[in-house]
């Protein structure tokens, strides 16, 4: 099984410690990884604000980086999500076709295709799971509230093997943060409203961290959470799950 | 105004945020809990879609088959290109029976079509009999939501505008005696009106009937009193057999308030003896609509309301701050087809987070038309300069992975090194409620860069 | 003519290809409801009043107990529970201080509490909508459990010039969210349920 990592262009340069716990997560299960290192980003950034045509090269640079692959895996929803939905633009070689079919957010791979769940982590902390919109309507990567099916979620599948995890309710389970790229500076006004808001329903809820299959969402809802000094950590899932923390102390 | 400016004017004050997020979000739990009751719920949706589409690709005639029948009821049928046809159309309508007195329930389409302003210029007067409708219109306002159209209005607003025009007692905003005012208010008028107008939410080609739902059978008391009723719909009302009310009653209320079906479901299809009935059809720009693939699906729309309650956005900017007749999600897709230049803000409106397409009772991919909105809008419509470029650079820096490594480098250094003071600054929209990520030394290219050599070395 | 014909072939040249009508399978919805115990569920949710009754005379006492203090009633089902005569009513606005109005229906609907009443059951269309108390006889037997057999029913039957589906009394949630019940139409709904 060939498995080629993706490293969305913000985690490679904002969060590396996302990256580097995906590889770490994935090498631990034994998966081979390879990280083709002239990949750059998905396009969704360009594409989301309307300018799907200046990210063709990005789209093209995507497929050549990961044609050989039989799996992509990602610690994005969104960016698998870009892939799978949008990269209809280009032409449909057996190349892009391929790629669109194999592209993997990490959760739902290290559940669905390499059929794990007990990934031996332990982390003794009580975590709110925020279900970026991309991974749970897009790839459905969970049942969503608005429809009527019946309920289960890939995240909290695999948090629920985590040794230590509380996994603690939230009133609104699957309301949108407000990152929503560019939208978070275009409407800014609503979009940190909206990322207060989420933010409000983890600490009533006394959860200590939060985490999500997207940074993206995280880098929001951190930001604000740093302004503002709330007593709250954000993580990806990745870092959880690579985890082995014992003890809080 | 664009939809950005208008939102932030809107969230100046937080409580009142609040306050409209948790109104909507409330009628959105009533809409799941409702819905998740229903064995079958998806295929009842699957089915709404697909008698939508059908009914489309074949609209002309049944239309034509509408109208046979309706006529053969003893309908007038009137067929109107555009608002400003249809307003003729009504007027002629009214003078022909010496009509003064008009009374109105929903309809969004004469919202659309700025009917009330028409009319009024010559003197006629139109009292909206909603009561959510009379509330704006008595505030001067238009509606802010197609099922609540007052839910911007808190009972105390509403207490003072009943103080005002209605010459009510002050009541600290209670609902029951502000509600019995209206009623008595409305019933004057219902009994006085020369003409009912109401809107049309299904007609059916087999029968040519149509069916209007209301909770406060003000469609009713309107049509079955006055000696003329005028119904007004858009062409995409349309829907093939009676058979599929079934279908469209079932979802229409659980989706709009969470009730199981509306008090009021009244089935129109002959006058009654001595009284007259019209009809009239409305183009409106939906025959265009109708030509864009990526859209046509818009025009499925029963106008529950459902897409507005979810969307988060559309809670916490209020129905006007999209400045247009049809409010959140589906009017920003509906919206571009009028006029692309003035809306173009509305599809940008959005996180494109998917729950407006979830909650659609017919199924239409609203998130998806409005990434597609947003191609189109930044092709046609001037854009600000700096927005284009940055795009087409950054369009540039990922197609080619070199360039990307030096500008991260030299992103990650001034995240570091610039003073908060600096990044946080006017121009960066994202600073100013929120802290940028710390800038890492080594990006992941560069960390993994160094574990190969490592690998390579210790080899 | 001229409009008509131009929206219709615009209309004609931008629609799709021809797409498929569903059928509805009304079997995959079906959960095996008790009728009359749902619709009486969901007629009280919907703020209407269920009474079961066994026969005539209980309605009848029920009535008397109910709306003893009330002056002007008609009944379509007994003459004498009436204190008008709709002859005498030359326009319907002459309806308007009716208090009590009793009618009967031949369709009702489990999942929505929904009653059907049509032309051959009104006199007068905007009966039901006027009077400030409405109450309804329905057989058990005629409780249909969802829309696609009441509307298989209605397309059995013949074509009525007007109906209406009612469930609950008025109401209103238009000043913020607070339901309150009696709009314009009618204040209460009570629901006779026979057999």
């Amino acid at each position: 099984m060939k498995v080629g990592l993706f490293i969305p262009c913000y985690i490679n340069q904002l969060y590396p410690q996302v990256g580097i716990a995906t590889i770490e997560l994935l090498e631990k299960l034994n998966v081979e990884v390879v990280y083709p290192s002239q990949q750059t980003c998905c396009g969704q950034p360009m594409a989301n604000s309307g300018y799907e045509y200046e990210s063709v090269g990005a789209y093209n640079n995507f497929v050549n980086n990961f044609k050989d692959f039989d799996y992509i895996v990602t610690p994005s929803g969104s960016c698998a999500y870009h892939v799978k939905k949008h990269y209809d633009i280009i032409p449909q070689t057996e190349e892009v076709v391929a790629v669109r079919k194999n592209v993997y957010e990490l959760c739902d791979f290290i559940l669905n295709v390499l059929k794990r769940k007990d990934l031996g982590a332990a982390f003794p902390y009580k975590v709110g799971v925020h279900k970026s919109c991309h991974g749970l309507r897009g790839l459905r990567l969970g049942s969503c509230s608005e429809v009527v099916e019946e309920k289960y979620s890939y995240i909290e599948e695999l948090l629920n093997e985590v040794k230590g995890t509380e996994i603690m309710p939230l009133k609104r389970a699957d309301e949108c943060c407000g990152f929503g790229g560019t939208f978070a500076v275009t409407e800014e006004a609503v979009s940190v409203k909206m990322g207060k808001d989420k933010i409000k329903d983890h600490l009533e809820s006394g959860v200590e961290v939060i985490t999500a299959t997207d940074t993206s969402c995280l880098m929001h809802l951190e930001g604000l959470v740093n302004r503002n000094n709330q007593p709250l950590k954000v993580l990806h899932i990745a870092e959880i799950l690579n985890s082995n923390i014992s003890s809080k102390n | 105004m664009s939809h950005p400016n208008l939102a932030s004017i809107f969230n100046k004050d937080e409580k009142r945020v609040d306050w409209h997020d948790k109104a909507l979000w409330f009628v959105r739990h009533k809409r799941d809990r409702s819905v998740h009751n229903v064995k079958g719920w998806e295929s009842l949706r699957e089915l709404g879609h697909g008698i939508k589409a059908h009914t489309l690709s074949n609209i002309d005639n049944y239309l034509i088959q509408f109208e046979v029948n309706a006529l053969n009821n003893g309908v007038q049928v009137h067929w109107a290109a555009n608002a400003e046809e249809h307003n003729q159309i009504v007027h002629k309508i009214l003078k022909k029976n010496n009509a003064k007195k008009v009374v109105k329930s929903k309809s969004m389409l004469t919202e659309e079509c700025h009917l009330n302003p028409y009319l009024e210029a010559d003197g006629i007067e139109v009292i909206d009999t909603d009561l959510g409708e009379r509330i704006v219109q008595l505030a001067k306002e238009p509606p802010s939501h197609v099922v609540l159209p007052a839910i911007h209005k808190d009972r105390h607003q509403v207490d003072e505008l009943f103080q005002e025009h209605l010459g009510t007692e002050p009541c600290d905003g209670d609902p029951q005696y502000l509600t019995a005012e209206a009623r008595k208010h409305l019933r004057e008028k219902f009994i006085q009106a020369d003409v009912a107008i109401t809107g049309v939410n299904f007609a059916v080609a087999e029968t040519g009937g149509f069916v209007v739902c209301t909770n406060e059978g003000n469609a009713d008391m309107g049509a079955h009193l006055a000696p003329v009723h005028i119904a007004c719909m858009g062409v995409e009302k349309i829907i093939p057999k009676q058979e599929h009310l079934g279908v469209f009653l079932r979802l229409l209320a659980r989706s709009a308030t969470g009730q199981p079906i509306t008090t009021y479901s009244s089935h129109f299809k002959k006058p009654r003896k001595g009284a007259k009935m019209h009809i009239v059809i409305v183009d409106n720009g939906r025959s265009e609509q109708l030509s864009r693939p990526d859209f046509r699906a818009s025009l499925h729309c029963i106008r529950c309301g459902a897409c507005m309650n979810t969307c988060p956005i559309y809670r916490r900017s209020g129905g006007h701050s999209y400045d247009y007749t049809i409010p959140g999600p589906i009017g920003s897709i509906l919206s571009p087809g009028k006029d692309l230049k003035k809306y173009s803000t509305l599809p940008f409106a959005s996180t494109l987070c998917g729950s407006c397409s979830d909650v659609c009772p017919v199924k239409i991919d609203i998130h998806s038309q409005l990434y597609k909105w947003r191609q189109i809008i930044t092709k046609n419509t001037p854009q600000p300069f700096i927005k284009k470029k940055s795009m087409k650079v950054m369009g540039q820096i990922f197609a080619k992975p070199s360039q990307f490594e030096k500008i991260g480098k030299v992103a990650r250094w001034s995240l570091r090194n610039l003073p908060k003071s600096f990044i946080n600054s006017k121009p960066n929209a994202w600073g100013k409620a929120r802290d940028l990520p710390k800038g890492p030394k080594q990006s992941f290219d560069d960390w993994h860069k160094q574990r190969e050599d490592n690998k390579l070395k210790n080899k | 003519m001229a409009n008509r014909d131009t929206i219709l072939a615009s209309l004609k040249a931008n629609k799709p290809k021809l797409i498929d009508l569903p059928f509805i399978d009304a079997a995959v919805f079906d959960e095996q409801l008790d009728l009359a115990a749902e619709f009486t569920k969901i007629l009280e949710v919907v703020g209407g009043n269920v009474v079961a009754v066994s026969n005539d005379d209980e309605i009848a006492s029920h009535l008397q107990n109910s709306f003893s203090e009330l002056p002007i009633k008609y009944s379509t089902i007994d003459e004498s529970y009436g204190s008008i005569d709709l002859e005498t009513i030359a326009n319907p606005k002459d309806l308007e201080n009716l208090d009590v109005l009793v009618l009967e229906s031949t369709i009702a609907v489990a999942e929505n509490g929904a009653i059907w009443l049509a032309d051959k059951n009104l006199p007068i269309r905007v009966l039901p909508f006027i009077t400030k108390h409405l109450a309804i006889i329905i057989s058990k037997k005629d409780i249909v459990p969802y829309m696609h057999q009441a509307y298989t029913k209605l397309n059995n039957t013949e074509s009525d010039d007007y109906g209406v589906f009612i469930s609950g009394p008025s109401k209103t949630a238009d000043i913020e969210q607070s339901l309150v019940i009696g709009a314009h139409g009618a204040l209460s709904l009570t629901v006779y349920l026979k057999g």
